[in-house]
């Protein structure tokens, strides 16, 4: 009993200190930003690698995430006959939620994980030492990039995505299922601000969500042992505090901005 | 190697044009950069004893056509009328002051949203100007209540005395559901049981010792406040110079009248639902609230 009582606060502890650590290297990358100006072209390169690279999932999952969206809320709004208030419902769940979650998960997914597994192999086969030798910043040339790069391409990529989602439900909803078109745009614009929706929602969110998860991702890569396997723990945990964290932030971001 | 390093350039260019791409799109094609955004514009008042749902932004219409929207609603301190101010494109400057400003409800269920019909004065509207004449926003349950006659419920109700009547169907009439007399309250449903030899659903009303004077003729129905709203007993009054008395029975009573027949009444005269429906089935009396 007292063996486990000892282990679960050695866990509250550690998740405590792994927090106080984030909070510190995120000091650090903050502070390296002027710094890392000078290797301008190496965040272009990871915008590269983690922006353009990610859209071609972002784009089909956008594409499939309005597509069924219509179609539920075709099913369920046509109980009511206001199946023409589905393209603006698609909007909104989109814009206000859908959009920058699914963005982020995907984003953590598809980036977050190879950014951490990249760094962490830098570590584990001793790039990181051997630039500090030749007195290059590893913070300034490696983690800052990344953690900027995924900070620019987390709102574009999710405007892509709210975009490929609209244009599902258009898909779906005019196209298949015979919505009138100009119901569909009409009702949609005039429940739509952009104040609200496109700034607070697709920008502010995932701006703040692309923070979390770059941050997520190169802090772990910092911090990984040395080994295959921690590696691939390194990785997992990207993925899974990646997760809560976006939703959690999402609830909470949610609540300030409404 | 610098061939490399363009590509990625390039690539990336690329793919932050579609993101910013994108974001325009859905500034511009899928909200209403309009509502934000206007030309030239004026000014309007108008007061309200009551806007109802009316909400900032919604539209100003004339003939339906959006020509504005609205600025700002406020209740200036220690007045009763809500004052709101409409912003109208400068190219509908000729509004007579004599028009009309309305609160419409678009459809049953649809936003509100502020609708002026024209005037005949040659006088127009300046900007910072009032237009005086208003309709303030129709509360769907007062415009139902001026049509089915039903008004608030009365509380504190002191000394009663019980009346039964009997109907053939009571809807969803429960226990506790106001009595009410030219609309207002003046007792309420004591109980409502299965009549086991008669077929039929016994209620007993409690009614307020002060209506005492209510004709033995007067007939009782029941009725449903609002489309949607619960159902309550209303009381005609006959002509008859005698009053009802304590455990006196009323004789004459009208059913809870269902929706769906009024409706299909209205719609299909002489549908085959028609036929059967005379006697409002007395199979389909619901279950009594209390035993």
């Amino acid at each position: 009993m007292n063996v486990r009582a000892s282990q679960h606060n050695n866990v509250v502890v550690q998740s405590l200190a792994q927090i106080g650590n984030c909070g510190l290297f995120l000091l650090t990358l903050l502070v390296a930003i002027p710094r890392s100006f000078r290797h301008v072209r190496e965040t272009i390169r990871q915008l590269w690698f983690v922006g353009a690279m990610s859209l071609t999932i972002i784009m089909v999952c956008g594409l499939f995430i309005g597509m069924v969206l219509m179609l539920q809320l075709y099913n369920v709004l046509s109980i009511f006959g206001s199946t023409s208030a589905s393209g603006m419902v698609v909007a909104l769940a989109v814009y206000r939620e859908l959009g920058p979650v699914v963005t982020a998960l995907l984003f953590a997914g598809r980036a977050g994980t190879s950014i951490t597994a990249e760094i962490g192999l830098m570590r584990a086969t001793d790039q990181i030492d051997a630039m500090e030798m030749m007195a290059v910043d590893p913070i300034a040339y490696v983690a800052t990039p990344r953690f900027l790069a995924g900070l620019i391409a987390m709102p574009l990529l999710c405007c892509v995505f709210c975009a490929m989602a609209i244009f599902g439900g258009h898909l779906v909803g005019v196209t298949w299922l015979g919505i009138d078109n100009g119901t569909f745009w009409s009702n949609m614009t005039a429940v739509v601000v952009v104040h609200t929706d496109i700034v607070n929602g697709v920008l502010f969110k995932s701006l703040v969500f692309g923070a979390v998860v770059s941050l997520i991702a190169v802090f772990q890569g910092f911090t990984t042992p040395p080994t295959s396997e921690g590696v691939a723990y390194a990785t997992t945990r990207t993925v899974v505090a990646s997760s809560i964290a976006i939703l959690a932030l999402d609830f909470v971001l949610t609540a300030f901005l409404m | 190697m610098s061939q490399q390093r363009s590509s990625y350039a390039v690539g990336t260019g690329l793919f932050i044009v579609l993101g910013f791409a994108a974001l325009a799109y859905l500034a511009t094609q899928t909200s209403s950069v309009a509502n934000v955004h206007q030309g030239a514009s004026y000014t309007v008042d108008a007061h309200f004893t009551n806007i109802g749902a009316l909400k900032e932004r919604a539209p100003v219409k004339i003939a339906g056509v959006r020509i504005g929207q609205v600025q700002s609603i406020t209740l200036p301190p220690g007045q009763e009328v809500a004052d709101v101010k409409l912003t109208i494109d400068k190219s509908y400057d000729r509004i007579p002051q004599d028009s009309v400003v309305t609160i419409f409800t678009s459809g049953l269920l649809g936003d509100q949203y502020v609708g002026i019909d024209y005037g005949s004065s040659q006088q127009f509207v300046a900007n910072g100007g009032t237009l005086a004449r208003t309709k303030s926003s129709q509360p769907l349950e007062e415009m139902l209540g001026k049509f089915f006659g039903a008004g608030g419920v009365s509380d504190n109700i002191g000394g009663t005395y019980t009346v039964k009547a009997d109907f053939s169907n009571v809807g969803t009439l429960s226990v506790g559901a106001p009595v009410k007399m030219a609309g207002v309250a003046i007792g309420t449903v004591q109980t409502v049981v299965a009549d086991p030899v008669k077929l039929d659903a016994k209620v007993t009303l409690a009614i307020d010792k002060r209506y005492n004077a209510i004709p033995d003729d007067s007939s009782a129905a029941v009725f449903t406040s609002g489309l949607i709203g619960s159902q309550y007993v209303a009381i005609q009054p006959g002509g008859s110079p005698d009053a009802l008395k304590d455990g006196d029975e009323m004789v004459l009573t009208q059913s809870a009248m269902q929706l769906e027949d009024l409706i299909g009444k209205f719609l299909v005269n002489g549908s085959s639902s028609d036929t059967k429906s005379a006697g409002n089935g007395k199979s389909d009396i619901p279950p009594a609230g209390k035993h």
